[in-house]
């Protein structure tokens, strides 16, 4: 029997990553079914979509019925390093990071690419709403399901690849086919949490992994832009910015977080209108084109999950660091979420946002 | 991947032969009483059941009410050190030793009886992959409740010094048991010659089914029983007896002494022929074990700059069924404790491949894999190259 060319997919169980395997045998590939085991769930994080002793059978039964082999591989000191570890300086250092961005980007896409190379297979798959055309990383064609916010930190040459079975689909499509390919968990629930963060109380895994008197868990001050010491805190990484709640009350208008200042543990609050940002600095930029837009370009940028594209103009872009304003004001651009650039569904490159900018940046000398 | 695949993983477990299915099958069937009924079923069940428990102490040099039938060899295991130390620490005796080379069964059994009172001592394991026997003699006093090492390592296969322990242990007033999950049909395992008083073997490593096991029991040792509710094995292990399996085992076991010497012979043969096939392709491959006795049925090797689970997969992709240390239960493997507890090198530990041979393995199987592995290394090691 003539078989394809072999592809590693990454099986978390889930309906999404299930049908990405299915569809790949039905089109011949030569399937190699892989569950990551990312972390000691250590009885803490009992049903989590990946990684719990459940998911990794979930995935071994569905590779079972579609004939392919199936391994589970662990990447545990991997992601403890590159994504467990980061997850947890980055809220020390008062920015809110996505753990999933640095999860496709060191640990799917490189380490777990690795593993694709040493069977010898050419490809790797994963359930990923999004598409791969022309070597071109674009966005999903379900604009609510859409994922390339969290794709953008991935190796250009990888993208060649990439194949992303269920981009070009709709969930629903991929549930119904989910249930026409008898997939066996057609009708798992889905999963939005952060997988290592037992029920989304992302401060509990900060209580475990930082000293207790980490400056991030300590009482700080809640102050107003100038100054004004209106009540206090019990840490400043269990604050995010464009929160509301647990502020003192007391003002004649809405307050919410506008910025986390780890050097005297103040968090800062303000009212909406300070929330707003007309621009952004990002860090470890990377891009996903051969030719990375010019300074002065126009640009279509996206600072949340889900959040529609704004236009905008690329002010400088250098040594991994890029500058960027905004033709609208956003709410809540929060350092350590990820921005990411499009061109119209083509993803072109993104970055971690170092800080937001209220007014217009002024383009450096 | 046409090719017919190889198993090379007899460690882990082992095809039930056909002699031990036939001599089954008859309890799968009209035989199928409970041997604690009074009845011509029962007797009938009771007859088989007396004559497999004959014929496995027969096996082991014993007598029959020194034969105890598990569900297999994690079973015994805990038997021995659990039901030993709850007994042996009424009289005052506080210490169980073991090695940090054994299996789980008896590791985590330990780690119980520590958690029950018991103070757990650790032997030394020589880089040779055997225990200490320097540190035995200092370590084995007369407070010690128990000793417990195992005879064959299943990851090295390294033999362990059984006779001096035992000794040893007899000498400072212990009990000792030692797991001969690996050992059993490989070496001599005679209670007539060596003074262990407890001993597990398992009937699956054997050619028997999974499920059952034996335990040895030496005449007049104290044992508290892990299960409660009947008389069944004296009390010792309750429960109606898996009479099918415990025919299959005896059965298994007389074969494997039967065969016991020429099996070896055999075995090293083709393990000495793959080892030098590997050695001489990649001069570099370490053979953990290879300054100790060791049995013929095992050898794990290292190749710096590999890890084993790429080249597991890989290897099992193109049809040969190998090994790390041990796998957990989710299926990943984790660096071996064994390698670790020898002073392997953190990065050679998780490269470590365990290649198992035994009743399914033949000479062709043996020239593919000296053929492949080292092209599967040479793959590997690019890869790490070129990264």
């Amino acid at each position: 029997m003539h078989r394809g060319p072999r592809v590693l997919v990454a099986m978390s169980g889930g309906v999404d990553s299930s049908v990405a395997a299915a569809l790949l045998v039905r089109e011949g590939y030569d399937v190699v079914g892989v569950t990551m085991k990312l972390f000691h769930d250590g009885g803490e994080v009992p049903d989590r979509p990946c990684c719990s002793l459940d998911s990794v059978n979930d995935a071994r039964r569905v590779a079972e019925a579609l004939g392919v082999p199936h391994y589970v591989l662990n990447l545990q000191d991997r992601f403890g390093r590159d994504v467990l570890q980061d997850f947890v300086d980055e809220y020390a250092a008062g920015r809110t990071p996505i753990p999933c961005v640095r999860c496709n980007t060191f640990t799917k896409f490189r380490d777990l690419l690795e593993k694709a190379d040493a069977i010898e297979a050419p490809f790797i798959a994963t359930g990923h709403y999004a598409r791969v055309a022309d070597g071109r990383l674009m966005r999903g064609l379900d604009d609510a399901k859409d994922q390339t916010y969290f794709l953008w930190g991935i190796d250009r040459a990888v993208l060649g690849r990439m194949l992303l079975p269920v981009g070009g689909m709709t969930k629903a499509e991929t549930r119904a086919l989910a249930r026409e390919l008898g997939v066996l968990t057609a009708e798992k629930p889905e999963s939005q949490e952060i997988c290592f963060v037992p029920d989304g109380d992302y401060v509990k895994v900060l209580e475990r992994e930082l000293p207790a008197d980490a400056p991030a868990l300590s009482p700080g001050p809640i102050v107003t832009s100038d100054g004004t010491v209106v009540g206090s805190h019990e840490g400043f990484a269990r604050y995010t910015v464009g929160q509301r709640r647990r502020l003192p009350g007391g003002s004649s208008e809405p307050m919410f977080v506008v910025a986390l200042r780890p050097a005297d543990r103040a968090v800062v609050i303000g009212p909406r209108e300070e929330l707003l940002g007309r621009g952004l600095v990002a860090r470890e930029v990377n891009w996903l084109v051969p030719t990375p837009p010019s300074d002065g370009a126009p640009i279509q940028v996206r600072i949340r999950h889900r959040a529609r594209p704004v236009p905008g103009t690329l002010l400088r872009s250098a040594a991994g660091e890029v500058e960027v304003a905004l033709d609208v004001a956003v709410p809540a651009i929060t350092p350590g979420q990820s921005v990411v650039f499009y061109d119209g569904d083509v993803v072109l490159g993104g970055g971690v946002i170092e800080r937001g900018r209220r007014g217009l940046p002024v383009r450096a000398a | 991947m046409a090719q017919t695949p190889i198993y090379l993983d007899h460690a882990a477990t082992t095809p039930v032969r056909t002699e031990v299915f036939e001599a089954m099958a008859p309890f799968y069937g009209p035989r199928f009483g409970n041997p604690s009924s009074t009845h011509r079923w029962g007797r009938e069940a009771r007859a088989a059941l007396d004559e497999a428990r004959e014929r496995v102490a027969t096996c082991l040099g014993a007598a029959p009410d020194e034969v105890c039938f598990t569900s297999g060899g994690t079973e015994a295991d805990n038997l021995a050190v659990l039901g030993g130390w709850r007994i042996l620490k009424e009289k005052g005796r506080k210490a169980v030793v073991t090695s940090p080379i054994e299996h789980k069964a008896v590791l985590q059994s330990v780690h119980q009886a520590a958690k029950e009172g018991a103070e757990e001592r650790l032997l030394k394991v020589e880089a040779s992959g055997a225990v200490d026997l320097a540190d035995a003699r200092a370590q084995l006093r007369d407070d010690v409740a128990l000793c417990s090492v195992m005879w064959i390592n299943n990851e090295t296969g390294v033999i362990q010094p059984i006779e001096e322990l035992a000794a040893l242990t007899k000498a400072a007033g212990g009990v000792f048991h030692t797991d001969a999950v690996q050992a059993f049909g490989k070496v001599e395992v005679d209670a007539r010659k060596v003074p262990f008083d407890f001993v597990s073997v398992s009937g699956h490593k054997l050619g028997a089914p999974k499920g059952i096991g034996a335990f040895y029991i030496r005449r007049g040792t104290p044992l508290e029983p892990l299960f409660f509710g009947g008389m069944q094995d004296r009390g010792r292990r309750p429960g109606t007896e898996n009479v099918a399996a415990a025919v299959g085992l005896a059965t298994a076991m007389e074969l494997a002494v039967a065969e016991r010497e020429a099996h070896w012979k055999e075995l090293e043969a083709l393990r000495d022929k793959l080892e030098a096939a590997l050695v001489a392709r990649v001069p570099d491959a370490m053979v953990h074990g290879r300054n100790a006795k060791r049995a013929p049925h095992i050898l794990n090797v290292s190749v710096p700059g590999t890890d084993s689970e790429s080249l597991l997969m890989a290897l099992d992709l193109q049809g040969v069924a190998c090994s790390s240390g041990s796998a957990c239960q989710s299926g990943s493997i984790t660096p071996s404790h064994v390698l670790a507890a020898m002073g392997v090198r953190a990065d050679l530990a998780s490269a470590a491949i365990r290649m198992s041979l035994g009743s399914l393995t033949t000479e062709p199987d043996i020239a593919r894999v000296a053929e492949l592995f080292p092209a599967l290394i040479q793959k590997a090691r690019g890869l790490a190259g070129a990264a």
